[in-house]
């Protein structure tokens, strides 16, 4: 186990600059989750920490060391790739001992690692198999295998749930949290995912562009998102933004819309007239007595919740009530929005009021 | 549900073909196997006795054995390096960013698009005048001739490797480097396994071609380096043509031929890759 510290990393590819200053602190055994959108420079920065790829600028340690000019064999990490990359001509035994080969360990200690791992993983039964001849999940496995049987200071997971259907991917998430628990080591995780990221993370990383937006616990980030991006990307359904300006009425603070709607607000900083978004998610909306009235366009009820999309004042809103609601499109509810709960934004940087 | 019926068409079709393919051996086989008074007596292409008389002259010839092992030397040398070096150049190609390297590429090809004649000359004056070392020279030589076939063998065999090593998914690399190995023990332990169908195709392929080459052996051998197939326009003389023994020549030719595909046709499998990535 060691820590990870990321300091002003840059990455440029020729003339373009594709990272610019990164720094994010992994303690020692921490689970950290790199979250974006694909695209954002996420699994860079985890390929520049295995050292897949150089670092332009900044530096990357390990445990203490600089790690920038050192081979991704000298760093001990290991790595679970999306398309799990198990070597096609080897059998699951001989892909989980590989590593240890090349550490040039003796046979019977290989063979006694990969024993306990495969028992860990349960594939004690598929270790003479190929890896054709196993499903996605067991192949996901065993790449995870091939990581933890050299007890590395470091896991590194490159979106290792993405090619899983969705069932698999919520029990092989529950997988990878059990065996963090039980190995303590210092994971980093990418996904785009941000339910994995939530469910999985000590730490959440969001990225975009190439900077980081935000660093904090999960529900920190989801209780207060630094930005509009991390507002609208942490959550599920998304947060709701309706954009207007600061005021007030009847001595109390207000976000108006354009067509003079009042969205309620607790304590907001700033000044009257000013050009704001307003905040608030999916499931802080309830339906009710003295709610601002919504019209409604569709119902999409799941059994245990129920989503209800509407438009306030031109703008899009949708509620996810815990109540079954029948209704019909076209009809007006009344939508009660949580003060406490609402988050301002400056509509002019996206910055957080 | 249908049932399966005799595709007549195609089995006619199919036993046309290797008629058409097999016959020639037939009777080259049975040429070969006739006394020269037989062979100009009656025309026959039934084998009615075995004479193995143009075998034994073949055989008891010192000059034409020295032939089949240059043939041997030069083709199995040739299909050896040009594979090695093809395969270490599409390696580079398909896993590195070299500045140009998609023209690199194509370029390579350019130099099966001339017929061979055009580079007799500048290959005539490589051997005797450019690779030479006081009175050595590498013309009629074994490793002049391998060299020499590396012109158009190694292009070949790049265009032929490089979709092989394309279809190796890049992770592979990187997982084994991750895992410890070393740029030569990725190669050796994950690429070059991966690559054994199109290393087979290639080296079958090229081997087969420095093994019939003719126009090249004719004219930069003269006696040391000679190959089989120059050997056997010895037997077209102004005094009559040895049909017999250039037959027995030709089977020796298509045995060595047969040995090498049967040794290698096993590894000239697909699909070896399934299961490295997602799927």
């Amino acid at each position: 186990m060691a820590t990870v510290q990321i300091r002003g990393v840059t990455k440029r590819y020729g003339g373009v600059q594709v990272m610019h200053g990164v720094d994010v602190d992994i303690e020692d055994g921490e689970f950290v989750v790199l979250v974006g959108p694909s695209g954002y420079g996420k699994s860079t920065l985890l390929r520049m920490i295995a050292g897949l790829e150089e670092v332009s600028g900044g530096t990357i340690s390990i445990g203490g060391r600089v790690v920038n000019d050192m081979l991704p064999k000298e760093r001990d990490i290991a790595m679970v790739f999306q398309s799990y990359a198990l070597y096609p001509h080897k059998t699951v035994a001989q892909n989980m001992g590989f590593p240890l080969l090349m550490q040039k360990r003796p046979k019977a200690e290989i063979e006694e690692k990969v024993r306990k791992a495969a028992e860990i993983l349960d594939l004690t039964k598929y270790l003479d198999r190929y890896p054709r001849q196993l499903s996605g999940g067991q192949r996901q496995r065993v790449a995870m295998g091939r990581a933890i049987v050299r007890d590395p200071q470091v896991f590194l997971f490159d979106e290792p749930l993405s090619n899983l259907d969705a069932k698999l991917r919520v029990s092989m998430r529950v997988e990878i949290k059990e065996l963090h628990q039980r190995l303590r080591t210092t994971t980093v995780y990418v996904t785009h995912d941000q339910i994995e990221a939530m469910t999985m993370a000590h730490k959440i990383v969001v990225m975009r562009d190439g900077r980081v937006e935000q660093i904090g616990r999960p529900l920190d980030l989801y209780d207060r998102p630094a930005n509009l991006f991390v507002a609208g990307f942490i959550g599920s359904p998304a947060m709701n933004f309706l954009e207007g300006r600061l005021a007030t009425r009847d001595g109390r603070r207000v976000v108006e819309t354009a067509d003079g709607t009042a969205l309620p607000l607790e304590g907001a900083a700033a000044e009257d007239g000013r050009r704001v978004t307003y905040g608030i998610r999916p499931e802080h909306i309830s339906v009710g007595e003295g709610g601002i009235p919504v019209k409604v366009s569709v119902f999409e009820p799941t059994g245990s919740e129920t989503l209800i999309f509407g438009r306030l004042g031109g703008q899009l809103i949708d509620a996810l009530v815990r109540d079954r609601i029948e209704g019909e499109p076209g009809q007006t509810l009344p939508f009660r929005i949580d003060p406490r709960r609402a988050h301002l934004f400056d509509t002019a940087t996206g910055v957080r009021l | 549900m249908r049932s399966r019926k005799t595709p007549w068409l195609s089995v006619a079709l199919w036993s046309l073909l290797s008629f058409v393919t097999l016959f020639p051996i037939y009777w080259m086989f049975v040429i070969s196997m006739k006394a020269p008074v037989e062979l100009f007596s009656t025309p026959d292409i039934l084998l009615r006795s075995l004479d193995w008389s143009n075998y034994v002259e073949v055989l008891e010839s010192p000059t034409l054995r020295g032939y089949m092992v240059n043939s041997l030397v030069i083709s199995s040398g040739n299909a050896v390096l040009v594979t090695a070096l093809g395969f270490l150049a599409c390696y580079a190609l398909t896993r590195y960013d070299l500045p140009g390297k998609e023209s690199i590429f194509f370029w390579t090809i350019t130099n099966r698009m001339a017929p061979p004649a055009v580079f007799l000359l500048p290959l005539f004056l490589l051997l005797t005048q450019v690779y030479r070392i006081g009175d050595f020279s590498l013309l009629d030589t074994r490793i002049g001739m391998i060299l020499v076939y590396c012109t158009f063998n190694l292009p070949f065999a790049i265009w032929t490797l490089r979709p092989t090593l394309d279809a190796i998914p890049k992770e592979l690399d990187e997982a084994a480097l991750v895992d410890g190995a070393s740029a030569w023990r990725v190669i050796w332990d994950v690429i070059l396994p991966l690559a054994r169908p199109g290393l087979a195709v290639t080296l079958i392929l090229t081997w087969v071609f420095a093994w019939n080459e003719y126009l090249l052996a004719a004219t930069l051998t003269n006696f040391t380096a000679r190959t089989l197939t120059t050997g056997l326009s010895e037997y077209v003389t102004t005094t009559g043509t040895a049909w017999g023994i250039m037959a027995a020549i030709s089977v020796f030719t298509l045995i060595p031929a047969l040995i090498v595909f049967s040794l290698v046709q096993r590894h000239i499998v697909t699909g070896l890759t399934f299961g490295a990535v997602k799927g």
